[in-house]
């Protein structure tokens, strides 16, 4: 019996939707192990009848977190797909701020004060409304892990996701350290899976997947020491896609590190 | 003759992004009809706020995973018009080689996994691997890869590229990827016309509806504009005077959409690649112009079932256009260039790109250290809102004796011709941090 | 310095050197790699052209063993279904290395020592043997290295060609036949003078000089240095900035631990079984199936390192894992990783009392050269049936009808392609009979999986691995066997080969304990009571709990208050050897009880569990302290291993 899976998405760009289609001739084989009973971005069909849920997106409001409970109660297995959906992604950002004072700055004195598409909270990962069975990380995540993640559930066994950091994945590359070239990279408490993608092009991680431990205050003095990099820089690169891991006010939150996911 | 019904159509199909038709009919007579954004605005201007220059690329590229390769240069435009910055040559024809890959990938995607399956009859692309078509979806399938390869080699990444950094790119291709790439690009060229005539067999699906509106697009003189021109207006020509471009583009708020809706001279106004061909068709490469021909394509074209054409023809002339950029590069040699130097300073930059779906705008204003202070994106979908409004009330009349499901159709047909992307258009405004 | 007068040199000028190279590179028989530049840093590439090679780097970024031992390395394909068809091939151009350093040559030869055993590895082997080494003599030395404290930065072995810069030219050693033949294909040399020789001799000797990190104890001293300094503050304040990133392991030419995993197409018809670099520095490097993680603590990972390159494979192989190439002092971050950093730093301080022992001795026994290590046999389940909730028993017959020829206490990695492996202790006694038995407990994936096939389904067997009992040493003995849990399984195959009418009678008295949890999970009770029946043979069951209503007549309490009821002047705990199979938790207890009853710590057995994933000794994961569990055990005599300080965490 083949898996009946159901695509949905909230609050996102989805990119990782598009991932799916950016499979290409894969999705052919995708559609062959799995029915794929909903999926509204290249869909009309919709069912309610699902084992497992992929889900992309944050949650902002109230009626997404209804939508999102429905979807729950129906699924067997809920995968929590890209960034914003494992752990809130860019759309954390404005976290920072109250929602009331970013909702004047945006919308100023319209009034939305009564209309249900406007109440926004929060941002929210999704496992911070719904237990989420597992996880594909990454903005936009790897398509080789979207696959693997996908057939794992097809034969029934748990994915395998790795739980080290980023540098082992960019050391395979052989690639030239971005701290040698006076770059803050946060590959090194960030999770791997990703193949180093970023580094290898030039480009320092941001940390879209996850950071996977708070490293020691003086590991990271001595890093930025040895390097000539500053304080601002790390915050700034650790923001990004983890705001709320790392506490802006005081500072970053230097505790020892946690247990792994 | 006098229908009565209430349609209401939550959250349409195949389109990107969240949004809702309404339609309360009673005796013949249209009470509401609403084309309703209901998704969840993201608020990235809120993103943007005080970030560091060289940050604003990876931030606003997550607006759109359709797009990201468009908001990315727009931003890099921006940002690098703030801060006086000039690209050299190879950086600008590596950007022109990226905004084609981009604009080939999501219109091929449109065209055959969110438009093709109406003309087919069926619900999704899916039913169609199995049937006499199936030929037919594996081309489109291979075009699509086609376009991915392009941007991953340029950009490093197709969604959401790394690549394009503040001043040009972090790492560039070899000569011996590039003229792989050609190869592929002049071997597909049959197959992107071959998929041109399936569609013309099956043309007929699209309904004849057409509503006069304006068109607002880039154009250049060198070429078929994407990557830079001036804005161009069907009704008021150009305006070359882009830092002002809110002059043009009037955003509105709408109390049933979470997206503004965007004005000019009249209530609305289109964009996209039913735009840019109204305002540039003659500039197109000659397979282009073969493709248009073939459905009869002339500007000015008001049925908005064409942008869908539209987009075939552009993925042609993207074809030839990037075999083209390929081959001065390699006459020029492809060197290791490192992106330009920096100096901070304070100042406003605007960056104007075409990314499939339209025009898109992106205005920052950057302090002396290099922070963002203020931001502001017009986003295509926005400005197409108001005139799928429009034409919507201009449809439905015209269909209006239909049965109820093919009403519901017609109206899906309409607004997936556009190939809105409703989640980048629900970000938004003007905002000013103190 | 090394003698290396024996050897043929010839001379070359670096015009015709380059003209060597590109002859080498237009030959497509072979690849030729070189070191090339990469931005600022240097890196082992193929070459284009000879104006591509840099033979004046100070290192590269990763070391050559990424040419022998690959980041991902396909070990086989495989098709998913009921079928066992496992592909093979290794279609691989030899390769010429041009460029390599005398301490990466170091390493390359101690690679060797490991993976070319009495259980090659045949992937490794095939491409050692078809390389071609061409060294050449360090004209730059990176601040970091310390190459010559360790005596690496000369060699005067383990290249096929060594080249020399000495000004004008370049002296070229020829190490091996392969070298000579071809420089006689490709390149034109001349027989060089005794005056280029001394100034090639002249080059290495004054090298030491170009170091600028040295270290403060002689190289010789590391050893005994860790010994003494096992539970040093050193290891938890260094480790405190650790970032856990295992740089250093991944660019270190002595570390070659890895990782093995399955990956499948998405049609689910295909599939490989993919080799990859792992770390010992990660977290996930020990743990297994039921979620336990050994060497937990980053200041035990962060020493372990340390102490597996300066005294666990010193200790086994007589050379120490480290040739100061200072790759892993560029690559780490907080710059806690460096070797020489540590042992000066440790050298500072007094030697305290403690004497550790971290390696066990064995004996060097010949094993014959096993074959192909990594894939698996096939074999077909004849019989399944539930146990428990969490346990299932499996008869298991191989393909090929042979015996698995396995001894009491050994086991077999359960492979399922598409899932993965596992280790299962052999549940029966040795058998000339194709079949064997498992008990496999459901904890992971490959262990749900099993739980969910059918008899008449195939997977993959490979084994018999580890070292099983010795049973000739315990023949006229009486055996106290107790079995905590799960262990009763593989001391079942214990019990049977001992109880065998064959064997009986080679061995004494036996006394079976045998405690679970409950008795809902008694397993093989039926079994037990026939063996109870045997004259001389006397089992005590005991669970540790037993709930209201339920039919249990054997004891209650933990498995420890069997033992007090014992009765010492009954048995003769001198001749007495004592098994304990059992979780990692029983030991402790059970030792103590038989220490109590007056056993001798050197008559005491016990087996022990760890991640076994590669059961051959070389992907690093069942190490306890020097010891692989998968080698040299899972069965160890107590004496020997207690003092090894990872053995009973």
């Amino acid at each position: 019996m083949k898996p009946r899976v159901a695509f949905f998405d909230f609050s996102s760009c989805e990119g990782c939707q598009l991932q799916i289609a950016n499979l290409e001739e894969e999705v052919l084989d995708l559609i062959k192990i799995v029915d794929v009973v909903s999926f509204r971005e290249v869909m009309k069909e919709h069912s309610d009848d699902y084992d497992i849920a992929i889900i992309e997106g944050s949650i902002m409001r109230p009626m997404d977190e209804q939508r999102l409970r429905r979807i729950r109660n129906h699924a067997k297995i809920l995968v929590a797909f890209g960034a914003c959906a494992t752990i809130g992604g860019v759309n954390k950002i404005r976290n920072q701020w109250p929602v009331k004072k970013v909702m004047k700055d945006v919308y100023g004195d319209v009034d939305v004060e009564n209309n249900e598409f406007f109440k926004v909270s929060h941002t929210k990962a999704i496992n911070e409304v719904v237990p989420v069975n597992y996880y594909i990380h990454g903005c936009p995540p790897n398509r080789d892990e979207i696959k693997h993640v996908i057939t794992s559930l097809a034969l029934g066994k748990k994915p395998e996701i790795p739980n080290y950091p980023v540098c082992v994945e960019c050391k395979k590359n052989e690639n030239v350290c971005l701290f040698e070239l006076g770059k803050f990279c946060i590959g090194p408490i960030t999770r791997a899976g990703c193949g180093a993608i970023c580094p290898t092009n030039g480009s320092p991680c941001d940390g879209c997947r996850g950071i996977l431990s708070k490293p020691d205050v003086e590991c990271v003095m001595e890093l930025l020491q040895r390097y000539d990099l500053t304080y601002e820089e790390m915050k700034s690169r650790c923001t990004i896609y983890n705001t709320g891991v790392f506490n802006p006010k005081d500072g970053m939150t230097l505790v020892r590190r946690g247990k792994n996911e | 003759m006098s229908n009565t019904m209430d349609i209401t159509i939550d959250h349409v199909t195949r389109v990107e992004g969240h949004g809702n038709i309404v339609l309360n009919v009673k005796k013949g007579n249209i009470e509401k009809l609403e084309w309703q954004i209901s998704e969840a605005p993201r608020f990235f201007e809120a993103m943007l706020h005080n970030r560091n220059y060289d940050e604003l690329r990876s931030i606003t590229s997550r607006i759109c995973g359709i797009c990201s390769i468009g908001h990315s240069l727009a931003s890099l435009k921006a940002t690098e018009d703030a801060l006086g910055i000039t690209i050299s040559e190879q950086t600008e024809f590596l950007r022109r080689l990226a905004i084609n890959g981009e604009n080939m990938q999501s219109h091929i995607l449109h065209i055959g996994y969110l438009a093709l399956p109406d003309l087919f009859g069926v619900g999704s692309v899916f039913p169609l691997v199995q049937s006499k078509h199936k030929d037919s979806v594996k081309k489109i399938i291979h075009l699509h890869r086609l376009s991915n390869d392009m941007s991953d080699l340029i950009c490093g990444r197709t969604t959401h590229p790394i690549r394009l950094v503040v001043g040009g790119f972090s790492a560039v291709p070899t000569a011996r990827q590039l003229s792989d790439l050609k190869k592929r690009l002049q071997k597909d060229l049959t197959v992107a016309e071959e998929v041109a005539k399936t569609i013309h067999g099956v043309i007929d699906g699209f309904p004849t509806f057409t509503r006069e509106t304006e068109f607002i697009a880039l154009s250049s003189k060198k070429e078929y504009a994407l990557y830079d021109g001036v804005i161009t207006s069907t009704d008021t020509g150009k305006h070359p005077d882009y830092k002002n471009y809110q002059n043009i583009m009037k955003e509105y708020f709408v109390p049933y959409s979470t997206a503004l809706h965007a004005k000019h001279v009249r209530e609305s106004y289109m964009v996209g690649a039913l735009a840019r061909f109204n305002i540039n068709s003659k500039q197109l490469h000659q397979n282009a112009q073969e493709v248009a021909n073939l459905f009869s394509l002339k500007a000015v074209n008001y049925n908005p079932f064409m942008n869908t054409i539209a987009q075939m023809v552009e993925f042609v002339h993207n074809i030839e256009d990037s075999i083209k950029i390929i081959d001065q590069l390699l006459d020029s040699g492809i060197k290791d260039e490192k992106p330009q130097e920096i100096t901070l300073k304070v100042g406003r930059g605007v960056g104007i790109v075409e990314v499939p779906r339209g025009i898109l705008v992106h205005d920052y204003t950057l302090n002396n250290k290099g922070k963002c202070e203020k931001a502001n994106c017009i986003i295509p979908t926005n400005q197409n809102h108001a005139n799928i409004q429009k034409d919507m009330e201009s449809f439905v009349p015209q269909i209006i004796d239909k049965p109820q499901n093919e009403i519901e159709l017609n109206l899906e047909m309409l607004v997936r011709a556009y190939d809105p992307c409703i989640s980048c258009s629900t970000h938004y405004l003007d905002v000013t941090f103190i | 310095m090394t003698e290396s007068s024996s050897k043929v040199v010839k001379i070359i000028t670096k015009k015709d050197l380059n003209s060597f190279v590109d002859a080498l590179i237009k030959d497509k028989t072979h690849e030729t790699i070189g070191v090339k530049a990469k931005g600022k840093r240097f890196v082992f590439g193929p070459l284009e052209h000879s104006r591509e090679l840099c033979l004046d780097y100070d290192v590269t970024i990763l070391p050559p063993k990424k040419y022998f031992l690959p980041q991902y390395e396909k070990l086989m394909g495989f098709t998913l279904g009921n079928s066992f068809n496992v592909q093979q091939s290794n279609t691989e151009k030899p390769l010429i290395l041009i460029g390599v350093h005398p301490y990466d040559i170091i390493a390359l030869e101690q690679t060797d020592k490991l993976y070319l055993d009495s259980q090659k590895d045949d992937f490794y082997k095939k491409r050692r043997e078809q390389a071609i080494i061409i060294g050449v003599d360090m004209q730059q030395v990176s601040e970091r290295s310390f190459a010559a404290s360790m005596n690496t930065h000369v060699t005067d072995s383990g290249f096929d060609l060594l080249l020399t810069n000495i000004g004008d030219k370049y002296t070229i050693t020829i190490g091996s036949e392969k070298g000579e033949n071809l420089l006689e294909k490709y390149a034109k040399t001349k027989v060089a003078a005794a005056a280029e020789i001394e100034k090639r001799d002249e080059i290495q000797k004054n090298l030491a000089s170009k170091f600028k990190k040295n270290l403060k104890v002689p190289k010789e001293e590391w050893s005994a240095l860790l010994v003494a300094n096992y539970n040093h503050p050193i290891w938890e304040k260094r480790s405190q900035k650790c970032m856990e990133c295992s740089s250093c392991t991944m660019v270190c030419p002595t570390c070659f631990c890895y990782d093995v995993k399955d990956d499948v197409s998405l049609d689910l018809k295909n599939g490989s079984r993919i080799r990859t670099w792992d770390g010992c520095l990660l977290r996930d490097f020990t743990l297994i199936g039921s979620g336990e993680v050994f060497r937990e603590d980053i200041s035990k990972r962060y020493r372990h390192r340390f102490y597996r390159k300066g005294n666990y494979l010193p200790e086994r192989y007589g050379f120490i894992a480290c040739v100061g190439c200072g790759r892993c002092g560029i690559a780490c971050l907080p710059d806690i990783a460096d070797p020489c950093d540590v042992m000066n730093d440790l050298s500072h301080f007094e030697r305290s009392d403690n004497t550790g022992k971290f390696f066990i001795k064995q004996k060097t026994e010949e094993v014959a050269d096993k074959g192909l290590i990594h894939i698996p046999r096939s074999a077909t389940i004849k019989r399944m049936e539930k146990m428990t909730e969490s346990e299932m028993f499996f008869e298991i017959e191989l393909d090929d009808k042979k015996s698995l020829g396995h001894k009491p206490g050994q086991f077999v990695e359960v492979s399922i392609f598409g899932i993965g492996e596992a280790p299962i202790s052999v549940s029966s006694g040795p058998s000339a009979s194709a079949s064997f038995e498992l008990v496999v407990r459901r904890v992971g994936n490959v262990t749900s999986h099993l739980f969910k096939m059918k008899p008449g389904e195939k997977l993959g067997i490979r084994g018999p691995l580890g070292n099983g009992f010795d049973v000739k040493s315990f023949e006229k003995k009486h055996l106290l066997l107790s079995a905590a849990g799960l262990g009763i399984a593989p001391m079942r195959s214990l019990i049977q080969y001992i109880l065998d009418k064959k064997n009986r009678k080679k061995f004494k008295d036996i006394m079976i304990l045998y405690g679970a949890k409950e008795p809902n999970l008694v397993l093989f009770k039926e079994e037990i009571d026939e063996w109870c029946k045997i004259v001389d043979v006397t089992c005590e069951l005991t669970v540790d709990q037993c709930a209201e209503g339920e039919c249990w007549t054997g004891c209650t309490g933990l498995i420890t208050t069997l033992y007090p009821k014992i009765h010492l002047d009954k048995y003769d705990s001198k001749n007495t050897i004592a098994v304990i199979i059992g979780p990692p938790i029983a030991y402790r207890y059970i030792i103590k009880c038989l220490q109590t009853l007056g056993i001798m710590d050197k008559n005491i057995y016990v087996s022990l569990e760890r991640r076994m994933k590669c059961g051959v000794g070389k992907c690093g994961h069942c190490q306890i302290n020097g010891v692989y569990v998968c080698k040299e055990g899972p069965v160890f005599n107590y004496e020997q291993i207690k003092d090894l300080p990872e053995a009973f965490e």
